[in-house]
Formats: structure tokens, sequence, C-alpha cells
């Protein structure tokens, strides 16, 4: 390769913001299942209580 | 549909939009850095991801200073919810820094300071979220985590200036410039003009995931005080 040559580094780059993009996007879907089971929790305790009532 | 869940929408969308702007910018209007390639560009997400990682364990400080001074449990909320984000974009910047070392420092990880004092900041924070979880009673809980946010911040500064303070070849983009960097390079208009955008983006990406993750951290709370509710009945 020449000095003055500019090297091809695309796959580092496309390994780089495949990163930027996929970290987060695991968090936000990390998100969505802890919201999920929680909605599952109050669909729960809200039958349970109306069981107790009765 | 109450008006703030319709402002977190308008920010929800506001902020992709944001990031579709960033991301076409660095693609389409930012030239190529000619010594490095294209792996340069990985620049104008790897610092401002430092950048929010560094606020994030900020905010948590002010949080925590708020917390222990009012004992208002929406402060722990702001604190553990920005730690987490924190944690995110810290590994972020620490895999994307790697990955950029490779073809330039011929290397995936060296034990330069920058590198060795930021993957301590990451672990000190992750030692946190560890401390939260192994605390079952919320006021202790709270009240170790505000002293443990504060304290752990002197991680960051060091982290900041551990390149000026110590031999490194990390590139300094702030303050004078180190003889030593491999892989820095001078911003022409367009690349700077690019940066300030990714770093005022990934502020508001900030913002956007820590009124979302408050969010779902009340709906989790309103789980724990029904569960408290139902067995108390």
């Amino acid at each position: 390769m020449l000095l003055d040559e500019t090297p091809n580094t695309v796959g580092y780059m496309i390994a780089g913001y495949a990163v930027f993009f996929g970290l987060p996007f695991l968090y936000l879907v990390s998100w969505l299942v802890r919201q999920r089971d929680l909605e599952k929790d109050i669909e729960l305790i809200e039958t349970l209580s109306e069981e107790k009532k009765k | 549909m109450s008006k703030s869940d319709r402002n977190l929408q308008i920010l929800n969308v506001v902020t992709a939009l944001l990031l579709v702007a960033a991301t076409g910018l660095v693609f389409l209007y930012a030239p190529r850095e000619t010594s490095m390639g294209d792996v340069q560009r990985i620049f104008y997400f790897h610092v401002p991801s430092a950048w929010v990682a560094g606020l994030a364990f900020l905010v948590t400080v002010i949080a925590g200073i708020a917390y222990l001074r009012t004992h208002e449990g929406t402060w722990d909320v702001v604190a553990s919810s920005s730690v987490e984000i924190g944690v995110v974009f810290a590994l972020m910047n620490i895999i994307t820094g790697a990955i950029w070392a490779r073809p330039i420092w011929n290397t995936w990880w060296t034990w330069d300071p920058r590198l060795t004092t930021a993957t301590i900041t990451w672990l000190i924070y992750v030692a946190y979220l560890m401390l939260r979880a192994g605390i079952e009673d919320p006021d202790r809980r709270a009240r170790f985590a505000a002293v443990y946010g504060i304290v752990g911040f002197v991680s960051v500064p060091i982290t900041y200036f551990s390149i000026q303070m110590m031999r490194s070849i990390h590139p300094v983009l702030f303050g004078p410039a180190n003889p030593l960097a491999k892989g820095s390079a001078p911003l022409t208009p367009a690349m700077l003009q690019t940066f300030l955008f990714c770093l005022f983006t990934f502020t508001v990406v900030y913002f956007c995931f820590l009124f979302n993750r408050i969010r779902l951290q009340r709906l989790n709370d309103r789980v724990e005080q029904l569960k408290a509710k139902l067995l108390s009945a």
C-alpha cells in the first residue's frame, strides 16, 4: 500500500455503526420486555384483588 | 393520553428525525478523511457517546445530591435511570473505540491511559447498578446509591484529563495537541459541522432516553405499590 493512498477501512466503519445502532436497539428491546412484564403484573394484581374482594 | 405522554411522543419523533439527519450528514455530507479512510466516520458518534455517558453520570451526581437533601424518591429514579443510560453509551464508546483502533493503531486494545480509565469508569457504574440490585430496602438503596454516584463521578474527569496528564497515543480533541497521538486529523469545516450536529443530536437522544426510562420506572413503582397493597389487604 502506498503511503499517499487512502486505506480501505469500510468494514471497520460498518462494524462501528452496527454497534452504534445495535446496542441502543437491544437496550430499547429490554425496555419493551420490562414494560410488557410490568403490564402483565398489573393485570394479575388487579385480578387477584378482585378475587380477594369476592 | 396525558399531556406528558404526548410531549414524550413528540420528543421521540424529533429524536428519531435528528438521528436520521445526523446519519445522513455522517455518510453524505462529511468528507472521507484521507489518511484513515472511512473508519474515521466512527468519530462522529464515538465522541458524542462519550459525552452522553459523562452527562448521564453528571446528572446522577446532581440527582444524588438532590436526593440526599430532600429524600424525594423522584431524584433516586432520575439518578438510577441516568446511570443505566450512561453505562450503555460508555460501552458503545469503548467498543467503537476498539474497532477504530484496529486499523489505525494496529491493535484492538492497548492499556493506554484513556482506554484504561474509560473502562474503569464503566466498571464503576456497572457496580453502581449491581449495588442497587443488592439492597432491598428502598430508602437505604437510594441513600447508598446517591453517595456512590457522587463519589464514583471522580472517575469521569480523570478519564477526560488522562490523555493530558499521562503519556498516551489517544488523540486530544479539545486542548493542546498530543505529539504522541496516532490517528488524529484536523477537522475540515464540513467535518466540524457534522460533529457538532451529532453532539447536539446525542444530547437530545440522552434526554429522550432519560424521560422514557423514568416513565418505565414509574410503572415499576406502581406495580410495587399495588403488590404491597394486595399483601397488606
